[in-house]
């Protein structure tokens, strides 16, 4: 349709849309999903019935400088299906989506569902801030993502990132390697890959590689416009620039540059390139890979792959070459990227999931997880607070304040102050000092440790220990050690329902929270026990799993009110779902979380769940501003979630902050819903060509 | 003719390691149907080139010399000489490659071509063509008596058996014998790709067949249930550069391939499909059946 004003990348919408099912049928499919009438059976078992609420609203969509329009149909497509309106802001040198709207806008009684601004990237914050949106899709640069992230932090309107355009590719020895070269080309010098591409070969077939990978360039033809005989095309010269800067930086380093092909010499032509011996420590080794480079570096064994592999800050894509399936499969399942092609490479469909983790943002197109992008859950509020624009990021939760001692203690002496749940077992905090919590009547209930900078350090370092070995159980032993706690919080009932008690609680009302807790635990235990499930995707023979996989490490900060069940209530889907948490119980009464954390010592291994005491808000600071916490949860102050929404520009972690909202955790709805078993972990979807 | 193969010693280890994934095969494979699509007089020209590349044959149970004859004449003169004529190339000598028989119909083609005053080699089947399933012993017989008739490139098909159950030097020792049965004739094996199970299979059959001296290889005989398609010809095609960089020729298969010493396609309605293009091309009409010659 946009064929005949060609733009830098109209090529792609041919060479694209014979790998793509046409997005109309897509949106057709999936447009019963959207409907919260559709019977539950219709759905697959992968999204929860109950899910499908109601349309966002109003989605800002913001496009990178080369984005495909195959691409931005995949994101504009569902978020009309389900109900939602979207604007789009897209650079200026690119017409096609102007007449798409222009298409849209013909359909007579619904104008104004599909609307496009043509601009420079200086409207990105203006649209972002707009306040009618309500969630901002952002794909480009992560640069610019960190940025919009934290100018939006405490705005009403989400945010979900796609950034960056890197893939990998990981060769084994047991590969056929003139494929996997093949896939090279397809990743990166056609106009189906997005961007540079990261090869890893294995030491052994490194010559081979090589030598059929170069003879391939040299074979390659680049070319303007919609001629079929060329392979590739150009990007502009903006990445043309950002390519000649690369190439320079890493000659200077001792790289060794590799350029080959039938390329036309003027300027926005770049012929393709192949860049090996590129020292690890260099910057251009931090950096993307862009268009069109390849950069090269090899291996020993595969449990070396996976640890370079996912070395980098990058989650998006990875093919894995490899014909011996045991070793294809653990290298799938090992690399931390949202999409893993096994001897394949740059493989979509609409109906698969595509996102990624880490610094690849955490949104997603297509499949069941690209819907919930533009769903909200039912019995969330339509809008989000806005928040404060003045608050001080760098001096939120800094410093905390003393508290002066509250005079002399009169009746029988407490018990002694209670320590961190650390690694396993209670531990005195670094600053040696505790503080009272008092119950409802103000006299003395307890002390509680006063956690710091360096406890949340080793809370996480221990959570981080924990993590393979928990992650690596199966759900059905993950289900048992659950039900094991649940049996020991109904042994201890009568303590605990003592302690609500004085916190204010009726006894009745006590006991039920203390049931409905010991049932919460085991129904996640059960719940998790159905992990990954298969795709069928239109023509591609074999299957296309769907996997959840853990987080990591989880940092929650739980809430005031509902000290235990919303403990349990957060406690339970992380454990379930194989990540390790490091909790900042209710300040009000965190009393109950650490009787809790008394039979976790018991049936839990070491670190898998920490709990630190203290000052909420520096305690959230440090959390937030953690490199190495994969998501994190705030359900305490308004302010605190703005901070956690701006800190987490840091390493672009997932985060769920309820912006000062109370919950009712006793409702299922929203204490044990279908959002957090969506936020507990994340999608990765596994592509298995067959055929011999 | 262009110089043997001399073959290599048996080197298993150039086997040994090889995989070939079968879907990123085919995906190759569409990708290349897909794209660089020819038209015009362009596509016209390497019609006529692909005429040039022809093994035109006949391998019926009620072949005569009759038919052998009208055969060659036809591979004497592919095309009609008025659509060349149109195309300026009647001057060129289009010819066929060969003419490929059963070995007992040697005789007869020899007779026809020398009578036509054509130097069109003959290609005789041999070696239990098409299932190869007879004892060594008549297979190579066979060659030597279709040499002694005269044909000077001679199509074997090899023992399958020994590809299935992985008997490698079992199935070097079969070719280097063939190879010498056919003293100065050009050998051809034929490795029926459609009965060797899997890509990898046909890669190493492929391997084996040139370090043995096979101076061709060629997909099938045109009998099995599947005969030549792109993804077998890609793993072949990968084969052969990968004997020429092993045995240090520096060649890559590109367009310097494509002479009729070096390239060919076994056929016999290919040529009326490619007549008819041409006929198409030339006149912008399509043709009748009986407006172009049989062969």
């Amino acid at each position: 349709m946009a064929a005949t004003r060609a733009g830098p990348r109209a090529r792609e919408i041919f060479t694209s849309l014979e790998y793509g099912p046409v997005p109309e049928s897509h949106a057709c499919a999936l447009a019963g999903r959207g409907d919260p009438e559709a019977p539950a059976a219709a759905v697959d078992p992968g999204i929860p019935g109950d899910w499908a609420g109601c349309s966002r609203g109003v989605i800002g969509l913001i496009l990178p400088p080369t984005f495909s329009f195959l691409e931005m149909m995949w994101r504009i497509c569902p978020a009309l299906a389900v109900g939602c309106t979207v604007v789009a802001l897209v650079p200026p040198a690119s017409p096609a989506p102007l007449l798409l709207a222009q298409l849209a806008g013909e359909l007579g009684p619904f104008p104004g569902i599909l609307n496009v601004l043509s601009g420079p990237a200086s409207l990105v914050p203006i649209l972002a801030s707009q306040p009618g949106i309500r969630k901002v899709a952002f794909c480009g640069a992560p640069e610019e993502g960190r940025a919009l992230r934290r100018s939006l932090a405490g705005e009403c309107a989400e945010l979900g990132l796609a950034l960056g355009t890197e893939s990998l590719l990981l060769l084994t020895d047991t590969a056929d390697v003139d494929s996997a070269v093949e896939g090279v080309v397809d990743a990166a010098w056609s106009d189906r890959g997005p961007g540079g591409l990261r090869l890893l070969i294995q030491e052994s077939v490194w010559d081979e590689a090589m030598r059929r990978l170069q003879e391939r360039m040299g074979r390659l033809r680049s070319g303007r416009g919609l001629d079929g005989a060329v392979d590739m095309g150009a990007r502009g010269a903006a990445a043309c620039d950002l390519v000649q800067r690369f190439v320079r930086e890493a000659q200077s380093q001792g790289a060794q540059v590799f350029q080959a092909g039938d390329v036309p010499s003027e300027r926005p032509f770049y012929p393709p390139t192949l860049v090996s011996n590129l020292p690890p420590a260099s910057p251009c080794a931090q950096v993307e890979v862009p268009w069109p480079v390849v950069v090269a570096s090899p291996f020993r064994t595969a449990k070396e792959a996976l640890l370079v592999a996912n070395g980098t800050p990058r989650g998006g894509s990875a093919s894995v070459w490899s014909e011996r399936l045991g070793q294809a499969l653990e290298l799938g399942y090992g690399l931390q990227v949202g999409t893993v092609w096994i001897n394949a490479h740059g493989l979509r469909d609409p109906s698969v999931p595509t996102g990624g983790c880490k610094e690849s943002g955490c949104s997603w197109h297509g499949g069941p997880d690209g819907l919930y992008e533009y769903l909200r859950p039912s019995g969330t509020p339509a809008r989000l607070s806005c928040l404060s624009k003045n608050l001080n990021y760098d001096t939120f939760g800094l410093a905390v304040p003393s508290t002066l001692p509250a005079g002399p203690e009169i009746g029988p002496s407490p018990a002694p102050p209670y320590g961190l749940f650390v690694g396993g077992r209670f531990q005195a905090p670094g600053a040696r000092s505790s503080r009272p919590i008092r119950d409802s009547s103000g006299n003395l209930h307890g002390y509680v440790a006063e956690g710091g900078a360096k406890d949340i350090r080793g809370a996480v370092e221990a959570a981080h220990q924990a993590f393979p070995g928990w992650a690596g159980q199966s759900p059905g032993a993950r289900a048992a050690l659950l039900w094991a706690l649940a049996a020991a919080l109904e042994r201890r009932k009568s303590t605990l329902a003592s302690r609500l008690e004085r916190q204010g609680a009726e006894l009745k009302a006590a006991e039920a929270e203390v049931e409905l807790s010991a049932r919460r635990l085991r129904a996640w235990g059960a719940r998790v026990q159905a992990q990954g499930h298969t795709l069928q995707v239109a023509g591609l023979r074999g299957p296309v799993l769907r996997l959840r996989e853990p987080l990591g490490v989880l940092a929650v900060v739980c809430p005031d009110e509902w000290p235990l069940l919303a403990f349990v209530s957060l406690l339970a889907p992380a454990l379930a779902y194989g990540n390790t948490v490091v909790m900042v119980p209710s300040a009000a009464c965190p009393l109950l979380a650490l009787e809790v954390c008394q039979d976790m010592a018991t049936v839990f291994p070491a670190g898998l769940a920490n709990v630190v005491t203290g000052d909420r808000d520096h305690l959230t600071r440090c959390l937030a501003l953690h490199q190495d916490v994969q998501a994190m949860w705030y359900f305490g102050s308004a302010q605190g979630s703005q901070f956690v929404e701006w800190a987490s520009a840091g390493n672009l972690k997932p985060v769920w902050a309820s912006r000062g909202c109370p919950r009712a955790w006793d409702q299922e709805a929203e204490g044990a819903g279908p959002e957090l078993g969506l936020r507990v972990a994340r999608t990765k979807a596994l592509w298995l060509p067959m055929g011999d | 003719m262009s110089a043997h193969n001399r073959g290599t010693e048996l080197d298993l280890s150039w086997i040994s390691k090889i995989q070939v994934n079968h879907p990123a095969v085919l995906r190759r494979a569409e990708q290349i149907q897909a794209r660089r699509t020819v038209k015009k007089e362009w596509q016209a020209a390497w019609l006529l080139k692909a005429v040039t590349f022809i093994d035109l044959t006949t391998l019926s149970g009620d072949d005569t010399s009759s038919n052998i004859q009208r055969l060659c004449y036809k591979a004497k003169y592919p095309i009609r000489e008025d659509l060349l004529k149109a195309l300026n190339m009647h001057d060129k000598g289009i010819t066929t490659a060969a003419v490929c028989v059963y070995p007992a119909r040697v005789c007869d083609a020899v007779k026809a071509l020398k009578a036509a005053g054509c130097n069109i080699p003959v290609a005789s089947v041999a070696a239990g063509f098409p299932a190869g399933q007879t004892h060594l012993k008549t297979r190579l017989e066979e060659i030597r008596l279709a040499v002694e008739d005269g044909a000077t490139e001679i199509d074997v098909v090899i023992n399958r058996s020994l590809v299935l159950t992985g008997q490698w030097e079992a199935l070097y020792d079969e070719i280097r014998q063939f190879r010498k049965a056919c003293g100065e004739a050009h050998l051809k094996t034929i490795l029926a790709t459609g009965e060797l199970g899997t890509l990898t299979n046909v890669y190493k059959a492929s391997m084996i067949a040139m370090m043995a001296g096979s101076d061709f290889i060629k997909t099938s005989t045109g009998k099995e249930t599947v005969n030549a398609t792109f993804p077998v010809a890609i793993v072949m095609l990968r084969a052969i550069r990968d004997f020429f960089w092993k045995t240090g020729n520096k060649e890559e298969l590109g367009d310097e391939w494509l002479k009729p010493e070096l390239f060919r396609i076994g056929a016999s309605t290919l040529l009326s499909d490619i007549e008819r293009q041409i006929y198409h091309h030339v006149t912008g009409r399509y043709a009748a059946y009986h407006d172009l010659p049989m062969s």
